[in-house]
This record gives structure tokens, sequence and C-alpha cells, in this order.
């Protein structure tokens, strides 16, 4: 059955459709969520946020529209809720310009440097990505994990093709420096 | 980084194969005398290469999903415009499951009360945070709890009766904490337990919240708090114990789930 008749059927309160829709899509939502997040915990969080979402919207879907794009905003926009809710209190941003600060904010964990002691550019660049402001994390995800096209992107999310590849630039920009001193790092200790 | 190819992102759309082909032999033509956006083309694939290496995780641990369609079910089920549970194997059976632990939790209650009673006749001072401690610890701290759930504007039924099973679970930790004595006690299960409850109990808070149930929305926060410390005591000590107790004992929180 096609997502939109199973979207159709849950929205007139069939729950055996909503449960068809979410066993059909849980592994790409969870997929991006513990890539983002990193863990077992907060990705169930996301995920568990993402449905619930999808269940109240349910009305409110365009049939038009592609569901995997309507879902990857959903997954995006829990993503940075959840990294909101975890921000240590009294932090938390609200607002058009707190908004913008949120997606572009960097974490605040332990620098590449100190990772690089490991020997390992893979946990550099896993403490790194761990690091990425949510905006530029969630773009860097869907574009290298989930192999998706600057446009696909774009579309995805609403974003204007122009930003999403800012984000992904400033992104991978992060990563190079990171990588970088990583060598130097490593060279320096050989 | 000076060229203004790679300054524009240029490169990495090259490298990701999303230019269109003239511009693409353009940047070809330029990679072969420009050094800096040869080292950055090489960083991509180290990225690309170091990525492919990281493990592509979409399920819970084991595969099991299980546990996140029945939370799920749960938050489903307690929305306002709910159609109703995903399936028909939510909270019942799952109360069945648990009846040996609720048994033993009852008997720990008892005992624990015991405890408690004769505890709270000879009060021990806490040494270490009494500054901080709220005015209204103690059993006289429920009271204002009960009226408030008394009180509370459009309770939900069903988020009240699930609730009501989570503080039965939940006891399991709490009162296997309150009445261990020391080092020599392994608190292990507890921990474990802790951890799997926390994300259930961050779930209801939640839905306590948005359905302006304050009361139990603090309970939830209380218990949140006590199973985060207990699940991230990586190395389980005396004072962590002790730490522990405390917490427990300040907040009410036993009196408090009791009220539920």
């Amino acid at each position: 059955m096609a997502d939109s008749d199973l979207i159709t059927r849950a929205a007139g309160g069939d729950a055996a459709a909503f449960q068809a829709l979410v066993e059909r899509h849980r592994s790409m939502v969870y997929r991006v969520a513990y890539q983002f997040a990193g863990n077992h915990f907060d990705a169930e969080d996301i995920a568990q946020e993402v449905f619930i979402k999808v269940f109240r919207s349910l009305d409110k879907f365009r049939q038009d529209a592609q569901l995997s794009s309507w879902m990857y905003r959903i997954v995006m926009n829990a993503c940075i809720d959840h990294r909101r809710r975890t921000m240590p209190s009294g932090a938390a941003p609200f607002g058009e310009e707190a908004e913008h600060k949120m997606m572009n904010t960097v974490e605040d964990t332990p620098g590449p440097e100190e990772r690089a002691y490991a020997g390992e550019l893979g946990q550099v660049l896993e403490a790194e990505i761990g690091r990425l402001p949510p905006g530029q994390r969630v773009v860097f995800i869907m574009r290298h994990h989930q192999g998706l096209k600057l446009g696909e992107i774009a579309e995805a999310l609403g974003l204007a093709e122009g930003t999403v590849k800012r984000q992904l630039h400033a992104a991978v920009h992060r990563l190079r420096h990171a990588l970088n001193g990583a060598k130097v790092t490593a060279g320096e200790r050989a | 980084m000076s060229c203004d190819l790679q300054a524009a992102g240029t490169i990495e759309l090259y490298f990701y194969g999303e230019l269109p082909q003239p511009e693409r032999a353009a940047v070809q033509a330029h990679l072969a005398r420009c050094a800096e956006c040869r080292a950055a083309l090489e960083d991509l694939a180290v990225i690309r290469a170091a990525l492919a290496k990281r493990p592509d995780v979409a399920t819970p641990p084991g595969g099991d999903w299980s546990g996140f369609m029945r939370r799920l079910n749960v938050a489903v089920a307690a929305e306002p415009s709910s159609r109703g549970p995903l399936d028909a194997t939510p909270v019942r059976p799952l109360r069945r499951q648990l009846a040996p632990y609720l048994a033993v939790a009852a008997t720990l209650t008892l005992v624990t009360f015991a405890v408690l009673t004769v505890l709270n006749r000879r009060p021990v001072p806490d040494t270490t945070s009494v500054a901080t401690a709220p005015p209204t610890a103690g059993a006289a701290g429920a009271q204002p709890l009960r009226q408030a759930s008394l009180t509370m504007t459009n309770p939900d039924p069903g988020l009240l009766a699930v609730s009501g099973e989570h503080f039965e679970r939940s006891k399991l930790v709490v009162l296997g904490l309150v009445t261990k004595s020391g080092p020599q006690d392994d608190w292990a299960y507890e921990r474990d337990l802790a951890s799997s409850l926390l994300g259930d109990t961050r779930l209801y808070r939640q839905a306590a919240e948005e359905r302006g149930m304050q009361p139990l929305a603090d309970v939830m926060g209380d218990l949140e708090l006590v199973l985060l410390q207990t699940s991230m005591a990586d190395q389980p000590n005396e004072a962590s114990l002790h730490q522990l107790q405390r917490l427990i004992r300040r907040r009410d929180l036993l009196t408090k789930m009791n009220a539920y």
C-alpha cells in the first residue's frame, strides 16, 4: 500500500495503518537520529518525537507532497528541538535570532587536539561531527550518510539551495580543520 | 583559505559530483595548478573514507523495536486527538509481564516504610546539604501534592493510569536504593533498571507538562533526576549511594509516587 494511502487511513483513525507507516520509516528516522545524536538513548528520544509529530500532523499532510521530504523536515526539527532541550538550563535560546544561533553555535566539548592523541583520524572526525552546530550537522549527515544531493536536501528541509550549500561548506571546513590539526598533532608525536 | 573556488564551496560540489560538465572541466584544469584545492580534495577523500567506517545504526540495540513501539504506543494513546493504540499489545500485557517484579516492589514498600518510620523517629542531620534542603522536605511535603493532584484541571486519566504503572516499576529502583546500607551492597541491578526507565520517565514528564498536569510533571521530574544520577554512577560507592538516598529523602519521592 502506498504511503499516501496509509496516511489517509491513519488520519481517518486506522491504527494499523499508522503502525505500518511507522514500521516502514522507523529505520530511516532512527538512522538519521543516531547519526545526529551519536547514542541510542537520544536517538530513540528523537525518533519517538518524530513519530508523535507525524501522528499529530497526519491531517495536515498534503497528498501531492513527498512523504520522505515531509519526514526529513520533521526529523531535522526534532533533532534541533532535542538539542535545545538538552542544553544547560538558562542557555536555551528562543526566537529567530536565537534559532540562527542554535543552528550555528559550536558545541562545547573537548577539542580535536585532545582527541588526536588517540591516534585515530576517525575518532577526531567523530568528535568534530559531534561538535558541529545542529543545522550543519543535519545537512552534513543528509549529504554523507543519506547520500542526498544538495537540491534534495534543500527541498526536504524547505531551505534555499544556497543555504544548504553554505551549511555544508561550513561543516566540511570545520572537519578539514580538525583533520589537519590531528595530522599535525600525530606528526609531532611521531 | 585563499583560493576563491574553495572558499565558494565549488571543490566540494566537484567532489560530490554535483557540478555540470563545463564547470567540472574548468575545476579539473584549476586543480592541476592549485595545490590548495588538491589538498582540499584529498581531505574530502579522507573524510569520506573515515565516515565509511562509521557504524550504520538504524535500529535500537539488538534490533529490538518492541520497547520503542511500546513507548510510542503509550505516547500516541495519550495524545488528545488519539485514534487509539497502535496495536493490541500495549500496557496491560506489560503489566502482566512485570507482575513478579511488582510483587517484589510491594513487599519492598512495606519493608521500606517500616524502616523509614523508624528513621523518621530518629532524624539524622544531613551534614552536606542542610543549607540547600527545601523547607517542605519530609512527609509533610506530600500533602500539597495530593491537593494539587485533586485540583488539576482536566487531568488526563490515561496519562494518570500509565504514570501510576510507571511509578510502580520505578519503585524497584527507588526502594532498592533506600534499602541499601553500604558499598558491600551491589546496585548494578538498580542502575540498569534506572537506565531503562529513564526514557519513559522523560516522556511522561513532557506529556504531563503539555497537558498542564504540573504536579505529576514535578514528580516525574524528581524521579527523572534520581534515575539519571543512578544510571550515571559509573563507579558506585558509598558516597554516591548516600547522595542518592539523601536526594530521594529530600524530595520525599516515595511518598509522592505513592500518591498516584
